[in-house]
């Protein structure tokens, strides 16, 4: 399992970043010794390479922390799971393939399905399934938006080139304001102007305000002046965009989400709004939608026996685990070496990125699987829904892919008499 | 090799002028062929009194893509309760207006169909598309991709629209896409809506660019003609939904000069605004105009009562409808400047007024055309009913007395007053067999499909006869998809992965420049990734055969 290192005068390779979910694709990769990002100088795909391991070939799979064969590995983990009744798939940093894959083998044995960003994921989900939204996406925001309103985030913080790739293509004039935080010199630009509003109050009074202002509701006390002025051009704006960020807008994120959305509507009775959120990296929304167009429901749903039941709440990772209704978890996290599975007293089946630290504990199966983008090439969704990135391999590092695990575990159980592997 | 005979069914062959004539049915390797009588086979069914047709073709409903998933997100009580069948082949999937890709593949072919087309697929979106329907089991599936709200075109068409370099454009799209045709939905609408625009009539000019919809339909029929792109234009008229915009789709036809265009839900674009409601029937205008303009052919849109979700790309219209949805909620989107999204769920009452009398606009649509080779049967699924309400549809086509008895439950001044109740005809099996399989077919282009003649795909759907058209339709005996039997009397027996259809039209490559320039001032993806290649489709696919239908002028072999 040795990577083969391409000379470093080969011509960088067109590459797509599955680092976070803007996906930037953009950008191109130089690979030698190590794996050189080139056309953007992203810190987080700048780190995220930097743990790449140049050499692959230690990563082997481990079976209760002593080394295996793939195919001991594999027999192992279809015994855990052939043996489990209440199996827990979380993590599901993966890509299409991998979902797909997981999805038939959870099907066959009636597990429940969680993202490591699952509760990110649901603060945007609920306010939709509750009240409904309006939404747009990277192009319409590039090339209409004469108004973005930050709320609550500094979206550059965890998606470094969300200000350039929103950037629009000729000069226009536009301004972006942070409320609740400083403005953020990322979002600098020709013709753009920048302004901060504080909150009046916490993020919910400040949305209340904002969704009085906006409906011209007569308020009892004069708001803010900052706030006022902002509600005033956003009813004038030709087109506002309203960007937060839900897994960083604290446990009532989807409470947050009601009220950004009840904005937009009103917005929109009379003129053009939407809103924008921010999120679905390690492949969250990915997960998200694939599961969601197989069964029919999102994450955090059972495929149990008696039925498919969804409960955003109930059937969160950290839940499922406290309350034992899980007899094993099978954790998936191929992008980031530090997304190890949380501290469960439960037999544990680990799809994980190479350089992932070993876990101690549960009887355990670990086996290293391949980084979509890096490894392997894939699907990923974007952070604004529907735009599907093509990603491409950059280097043959010889690790397997999820998809391809799930299958040959999923196989296993399907015949089990056939025992182990050759 | 592997043969397989049907004995002694009745077979109902429009495509051949078979109406319900008993005869063997022979087939080798997934494909139609003439077996001498006496010639062993590997499998045979006795299907003597049985009636035997072609696998139904839906070739308008909404099966996959960001607006379907988005609807399953919108409205999990779609989806309670959910109970897992007992058959170990059926992954778990649920849900009933917008099941999962997985329910939605074993319910259609369960009820005999073997192929639906996703005609709503926005360009940026056109990869989740393809994966949603690679998902879909057992089902052949294609996508129209939507073009007629891509600023880029509409920028084209505002500097007096070049014919070449539309035609180039287009050719582009529909391979980008890997689609089998174009949709245009309210054309330019969508787009205006994003400048606040509200309302756009045929002959009304788009607030920024000035083009109107009569110019988009026509270049885009224009440009699919010199494509010798098997499927029309498939238009979403202007104004749908609107009392009156009966007017808008006799001027939507007016736009084609002569050229062939497909329009699509016409119940919902036939609409008067007679009467002491101001909202009247203008079926018969509808079917007037159609038989007149043999270039035209259309499908219904029926609506069936019940709770559904409309899930549509025009958002122009679906902020309006919001206010009517039911539960009252409702998702939207402006998408990547070349699409909108708009899904509200909505409760089709027989109490309501206008909801009965869009029940009857279409089937007197049905019932008063004269040429079903230019009507499918569709309820644009799910916009006027889930798909799985085709069975109900038929018995009621076909079934005077059934009909009657349904008519006289809706709002009094509709039972009272429908022009419906003087319609005697009832549709033939050779007629439902047209507007699901034969007409389809030939719509799309689609040789070897929709007909049971030697050389065809062996998807076959056997039914067992029955006078309850409704139950006979919905548990048909056998269904083979590709001579392989995969449903045996409502049960799925072998879940395949479905093919993608698929046009690959030439165009002059220099468009490229031109699109690549836009997207780099305005697109937010590299357009290295534009297009989708034929490795990738297979990827997104999920393994699917790539059915390639050729382009080219009638009567000419293409190449
Ligand atoms: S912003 Fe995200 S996708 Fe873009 S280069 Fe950085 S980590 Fe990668
Ligand atoms: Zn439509
Ligand atoms: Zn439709």
């Amino acid at each position: 399992m040795t990577a083969s290192p391409t000379p470093t005068d080969a011509p960088p390779l067109p590459w797509t970043c599955p680092f976070c979910a803007l996906l930037c694709d953009g950008v191109a990769l130089a690979r030698g010794e190590t794996l050189e990002l080139r056309g953007s100088d992203c810190p987080k795909a700048r780190q995220a390479l930097a743990q790449q391991p140049a050499d692959t070939a230690a990563a082997t799979p481990t079976i209760d922390g002593r080394a295996a064969s793939l195919d001991e590995a594999l027999d192992a983990a279809a015994r855990l799971l052939a043996g489990a009744t209440l199996p827990l798939f979380a993590g599901l940093a993966t890509d299409v393939a991998g979902i797909r894959s997981l999805y038939a083998l959870a099907s066959a044995r009636d597990a429940i399905l969680d993202h490591l960003l699952g509760d990110a994921i649901m603060a945007s989900v609920r306010p939709l399934q509750d009240r409904g939204v309006y939404y747009t996406t990277l192009a319409e925001v590039r090339t209409r938006a004469d108004l973005i309103v930050c709320f609550g985030t500094r979206p550059a913080e965890r998606y470094p080139e969300f200000f350039r790739r929103i950037a629009p293509g000729e000069p226009r004039r536009r301004e972006i304001v942070f409320v609740g935080t400083d403005t953020d010199p990322a979002a600098a630009g020709p013709d753009t102007e920048l302004e901060a509003v504080p909150f009046a109050g916490d993020a919910f009074d400040t949305l209340a305000l904002l969704n009085a202002l906006a409906a011209d509701r007569a308020l009892a006390a004069p708001p803010p002046g900052p706030l006022a002025g902002l509600a005033a051009r956003l009813q004038a704006a030709r087109y506002a965009v309203i960007v937060w960020e839900p897994g960083a807008s604290g446990a009532q994120g989807a409470l947050v989400g009601e009220a950004i959305n009840r904005l937009v509507g009103t917005l929109n009775a009379r003129t053009r709004a939407a809103s924008l959120a921010l999120g679905g990296s390690q492949g969250g929304y990915t997960a998200n939608q694939v599961v969601t167009w197989l069964s029919g429901l999102p994450l955090r749903t059972g495929l149990f026996r008696d039925g498919l039941r969804h409960d955003p709440w109930a059937l969160a990772t950290a839940r499922v685990l406290a309350g034992r209704n899980a007899d094993l978890l099978l954790w998936v996290s191929s992008f980031d070496p530090s997304a190890t599975p949380p501290a469960a007293d439960l037999p544990t089946i680990i799809l994980g990125h190479a350089a992932m630290p070993p876990v101690a504990g549960a009887p355990q199966v670990f086996i290293p699987v391949a980084t979509p983008g890096i490894g392997a090439a894939g699907h990923l969704f974007r952070l604004d829904g529907g735009v599907v990135v093509p990603l491409v391999q950059a280097r043959d590092d010889g690790l397997p892919t999820v998809a391809a695990i799930a299958g040959a575990i999923a196989q296993r159980l399907a015949a089990p008499a056939s025992g182990a592997g050759s | 090799m592997s043969t397989l005979r049907l004995r002694g069914g009745r077979l109902y062959d429009p495509a051949h002028g078979i109406d319900g004539e008993v005869c063997d049915l022979g087939v080798r390797d997934g494909r139609i062929v003439a077996l001498h009588e006496n010639e062993p086979v590997d499998r045979e069914h006795d299907v003597s009194g049985m009636i035997v047709m072609a696998g139904g073709i839906d070739l308008h409903s909404h099966i996959g893509g960001g607006k379907v998933n988005l609807a399953r997100l919108l409205l999990p009580e779609d989806h309670r309760p959910a109970p897992r069948t007992d058959n170990p082949l059926e992954l778990a999937s649920c849900g009933a207006c917008t099941p999962g890709t997985l329910a939605t593949g074993y319910r259609y072919a369960e009820m005999g169909y073997t192929a639906a087309f996703e005609p709503a697929m926005a360009l940026s979106n056109a990869r989740h598309a393809h994966m949603e329907m690679g998902d879909t089991p057992i089902l052949d599936h294609g996508a129209y991709v939507m073009l007629g709200n891509d600023e880029l075109l509409l920028e084209m068409l505002a500097e007096g629209g070049d014919p070449a370099l539309v035609r180039d454009y287009v050719g582009w799209a529909i391979n980008a896409a890997r689609a089998m045709g174009v949709k245009v939905v309210n054309p330019g609408g969508i787009s205006a809506f994003k400048f606040n625009q509200r309302k756009l009539d045929v002959d009304e000019p788009h607030v920024q660019h000035r083009v109107t919809p009569r110019q988009v339909v026509h270049a885009l029929a224009r440009a699919l003609t010199e494509l010798a792109v098997p499927h029309p234009l498939h238009i979403h008229a202007s104004n749908l939904g609107v009392a009156g915009n009966i007017a808008s789709t006799l001027a939507t036809i007016d736009a084609l000069e002569g050229l062939r265009g497909h329009l699509t839900h016409v119940q919902f674009h036939s609409y008067g605004t007679e009467g002491p409601h101001k909202f009247s029937s203008a079926a018969l205008a509808l079917v007037e105009a159609v038989n007149a303009h043999p270039n035209v052919s259309i499908d219904v849109g029926q609506i069936i009562f019940g709770q559904t979700v409309t899930a549509s790309g025009d958002t122009m219209t679906q902020i309006r409808n919001a206010a009517l949805g039911s539960p009252r909620k409702w998702v939207g989107a402006d998408i990547e400047c070349d699409a909108g999204c708009g899904l509200v769920p909505f409760r089709y009452r027989d109490q309501s007024y206008v909801n009965a009398l869009q029940w009857v606009i279409g089937l007197e649509i049905f019932l008063l055309a004269n040429d079903p080779w230019r009507v499918v049967l569709t309820t644009d699924h799910p916009n006027g009913g889930p798909f799985t309400s085709y069975p109900h549809l038929i018995r009621l086509l076909m079934d005077k007395s059934f009909r009657d008895e349904q008519l006289a439950r809706l709002h009094p001044e509709v039972a009272a007053h429908a022009a419906l109740r003087e319609i005697r005809r009832e549709l033939t099996l050779y007629e439902i067999a047209i507007m699901t399989r034969a007409a389809p077919a030939r719509l799309l282009g689609l040789a070897d499909r929709g007909h049971l003649g030697v050389g065809a795909a062996a998807d076959i759907a056997v039914y067992r006869e029955d006078a309850d058209r409704e139950y006979m339709f919905r548990t048909p005996e056998y269904v083979f998809k590709d001579g392989e039997l995969v449903a045996r009397q409502g049960r799925i027996v072998a879940t395949p992965v479905g093919g993608t259809h698929f046009v690959e039209p030439g165009f002059d490559g220099a468009i490229e420049q031109r699109i690549a320039r836009y997207a780099e001032h305005h697109h937010a993806l590299d357009f290295r990734n534009a297009a989708i290649g034929r490795d990738e489709l297979c990827t997104c696919a999920n393994g699917g055969q790539l059915l390639v239908t050729p382009c080219a002028v009638h009567g000419t072999n293409g190449t």
